[in-house]
């Protein structure tokens, strides 16, 4: 019992500790995560990424390679794709962050387009996690699975909802 | 002058009665409807509370074998509050979203599931073969309490993950919680342990982390939500709206490049 007692205090101290630096970070530095992540875009070219996971591209390229030639290019494709997702998620919070903050705004209409930003944008970010997984599969596996390739549309769709918000709040 | 049993009787008495104190100012404050679970659970441990004490102030007597399963079903429904509990912080910043609710319920489930299973191989193991003192319910109950702590820190890197700041509401409930399931599992085992026979530091510890939970869940009951102020000076919370047209036009002609 002695060993579960070790554990059980290891894993009370991580957590306590976590804990701990939570509080810590929400009151000592109140708004610096949001202000960070206004700080950090990244620019993502949609064009090259939409080939990058185009599923004709994809069949062109099988029809046209060998297998084993076929794996090594898609997998390099699916390697520069994760960095394009990476970039899409980090983005979208972002816009996270404006969502939250138009939310707030004393204008109704406003307040109603933040919060639909707000929405759209997890969800675009819940999407990139889930692609992220699934270009892993596929990077194990490059004959069977493919990247999904529906993030760019919904990226361009929050993005330009946030670039209509401020004309709205100026009216 | 033996304090012992006054200072027993207050750790054990006391954050039960602040309970129904948390209880009625988040009824005043309107929390109830924005947490039912937690509401529901604070009321569920009250009435825990009002079938113990009669029972050990032998007001009310009951055989032994009923006054175990009274625990046991007692302490099951605690640890299935607590789960509630977690899914209601996990959901709450899509709680408006039918479909993003549905979406991250479906992420907690899985990643409960495998965590569980993950405990049960690790931890619980551990119970059922070393656990003499107590019974198998109560092994599991406490590999399931284990688990609470992994979800809840869960809860707080999924606010992270989404870039979201937690209501302060959230966070009350959650601070409260993990300090609550961060030490039951190493005072649960110290109690279940040959150093802890006759000892009576671990029920006061146990009594006294409670008692600092129900604190701060009251404390932050009381507490007032911050809400970003669209347009104010860069130094607060969220982004000033004037500047989300130039990050806005950004990303968009970042993404027609």
């Amino acid at each position: 019992m002695t060993a579960m007692i070790i554990v059980a205090a290891l894993m009370a101290i991580v957590l306590v500790l976590f804990l701990g630096f939570e509080a810590w970070a929400r009151y000592s530095r109140p708004g610096r995560d949001l202000q960070l992540a206004s700080a950090e875009l990244i620019p993502v070219d949609l064009e090259a990424f939409e080939n990058l996971v185009d599923p004709e591209e994809e069949r062109y390229l099988r029809m046209n390679l060998s297998a084993r030639e076929f794996r090594g290019v898609q997998r390099g494709r699916i390697r520069a794709a994760k960095m394009y997702v990476a970039a899409l998620s980090q983005n979208a919070a972002v816009l996270v962050s404006v969502g939250q903050s138009a939310r707030s705004n004393a204008n109704p209409e406003v307040g109603a387009v933040g919060q639909e930003i707000v929405h759209r944008a997890i969800r675009l970010r819940i999407w990139c996690l889930f692609s992220l997984l699934r270009m892993d599969a596929a990077f194990l596996f490059p004959g069977q699975l493919s990247p999904s390739n529906a993030i760019a549309s919904q990226y361009m769709l929050v993005t330009y909802m946030a670039a209509k918000l401020p004309s709205r709040a100026a009216a | 002058m033996n304090l012992q049993h006054p200072i027993y009787l207050y750790l054990w008495v006391a954050p039960h009665v602040l309970l129904i104190a948390v209880a009625i100012v988040m009824y005043r404050r309107g929390l109830h409807r924005e947490f039912p679970i937690f509401f529901s659970s604070l009321l569920y441990e009250f009435a825990q509370f009002c079938v113990y004490y009669p029972i050990y102030r032998r007001v009310l007597i009951v055989p032994a074998w009923l006054y175990l399963k009274l625990d046991t079903v007692g302490r099951a429904g605690s640890t299935a509050f607590h789960f509630g509990i977690l899914q209601e912080l996990f959901e709450w910043p899509v709680r408006h979203n039918g479909s993003l609710r549905q979406t991250s319920a479906y992420i907690l489930k899985w990643v409960t599931a495998g965590l569980i299973v993950m405990t049960f191989a690790f931890i619980g193991f551990q119970y059922y073969r070393q656990s003499h003192r107590l019974p198998q319910s109560y092994g599991t109950l406490e590999a399931l309490n284990i688990t609470q702590c992994f979800v809840l820190a869960l809860v707080f890197l999924w606010h992270r993950f989404l870039g979201l700041r937690m209501s302060v509401h959230v966070f009350g409930v959650a601070l409260g919680l993990g300090l609550m399931a961060g030490l039951e599992p190493l005072i649960q085992a110290w109690k279940d342990s040959e150093l802890a026979t006759n000892l009576r530091i671990p029920d006061y510890l146990q009594m006294g982390v409670y008692h600092c939970t129900v604190l701060i869940w009251l404390a932050f009951a009381f507490a007032r939500e911050t809400v970003p102020r669209a347009g104010a000076p860069a130094q607060s919370e969220g982004l000033p709206l004037l500047e989300v047209r130039e990050r806005a036009a950004d990303l968009g002609r970042i993404a027609r490049l």
